[in-house]
């Protein structure tokens, strides 16, 4: 990337939240890879999962380059959690909205990714809901509330590159509105 | 860990845990040896430390790591992964023909030589593919 603009952003939530497809729907090349065959079935039964990180690469319309990194989900790899973050200007907490644990999931990681930077902002997704569900998203919404974290909550399937664009973008803006211009000087 | 160790039988298990067991003490520099799953659980490991299981999480990542690097370089899968440190040496193998893949991370302290070290470790992969085969 030749741009003297970089940010980087980190892709976080519980396995299955759609992290590794997030990455892939938006970035400008192959992403980077680390799946390998899941052997607790018992947790998820998805054929596969992110052992280290997924990586990938966005140029915005204003020139602005986006690393993308996508981290395990799994508690056990929480070491490459902080390993991540380092360095980022902001969170995107994906969250599987069918599944039963997805309250307690969003609570878990906005809390633990909280813990690791308190100045970083987060944008939730949540994938996955039931439309005949009016009040999801404020229930996601107060359960971060709850937890004194101040998140905007979107309802998104990570396989449409605009619904992942739209958290990046909200991101940004949000960095723009604590320091006009932040978002755009950081590295 | 559950989920992975349920994919072998208790004998085998024990047995993997033996050979670990006979590896570490005809070695006295190795202090750890920990069988991984690709997907970070441990599945045996010698002598029972409790940072087995973060070994065991963190030697999957750099090994997916590895491979990633391996694969961006133009270079086929890669074999074994060595970090050197002023005072040890870990190594990580993979043991094999065993699906889904498992493998081997040793801890040795510093005066172990580091061709030695790679010798046993392959020595007791083969042994451990031969008792892990399902």
């Amino acid at each position: 990337m030749s741009n003297d603009q970089e940010l980087k952003i980190v892709f976080t939530g519980p396995m299955g939240a759609g992290k590794t497809t997030a990455i892939r729907s938006i970035s400008d090349i192959p992403p980077v890879s680390t799946e390998v065959d899941n052997t607790d079935r018992a947790s998820h039964t998805k054929d596969s999962t992110t052992v280290a990180l997924d990586y990938g690469q966005l140029l915005l319309e204003d020139g602005t380059a986006v690393r993308l990194y996508g981290t395990p989900g799994q508690e056990r790899f929480s070491f490459m959690w902080e390993i991540l973050c380092n360095g980022a200007i902001g969170v995107i907490l994906l969250i599987d909205g069918s599944s039963a644990t997805a309250l307690a999931d969003l609570r878990a990681y906005a809390d633990t990714f909280h813990r690791i930077n308190p100045d970083q902002p987060f944008v939730i997704g949540v994938g996955r809901t039931n439309p005949e569900d009016a009040d999801v998203l404020d229930r996601y919404a107060q359960t971060l509330a709850a937890g004194g974290i101040v998140a905007p909550v979107f309802d998104v399937d990570v396989r449409n590159r605009e619904d992942v664009l739209l958290l990046i973008e909200t991101l940004l803006c949000i960095l723009e509105t604590r320091v006009p211009g932040a978002a755009h000087a950081a590295h | 860990m559950q989920p992975t160790n349920q994919r072998f039988a208790p004998q085998l298990l024990a047995s993997a845990q033996r050979q670990l067991a006979e590896f570490v003490a005809a070695n006295p520099d190795i202090t750890l040896a920990v069988v991984t799953s690709g997907d970070g659980f441990e599945v045996a490991a010698h002598p029972h430390l409790p940072m087995a299981q973060r070994i065991a999480a963190m030697s999957s990542s750099l090994q997916a790591l590895s491979e990633a690097i391996a694969r961006e370089a133009g270079l086929s899968r890669s074999r074994n992964l060595i970090i050197e440190t002023d005072n040890g040496t870990i190594v990580v193998l993979g043991i094999p023909n065993i699906t889904p893949r498992l493998s081997l991370a040793v801890v040795a302290s510093g005066s172990e030589i580091l061709g030695r070290l790679l010798w046993a470790t392959r020595t007791c992969c083969a042994a451990l593919a031969g008792s892990l085969q399902v």
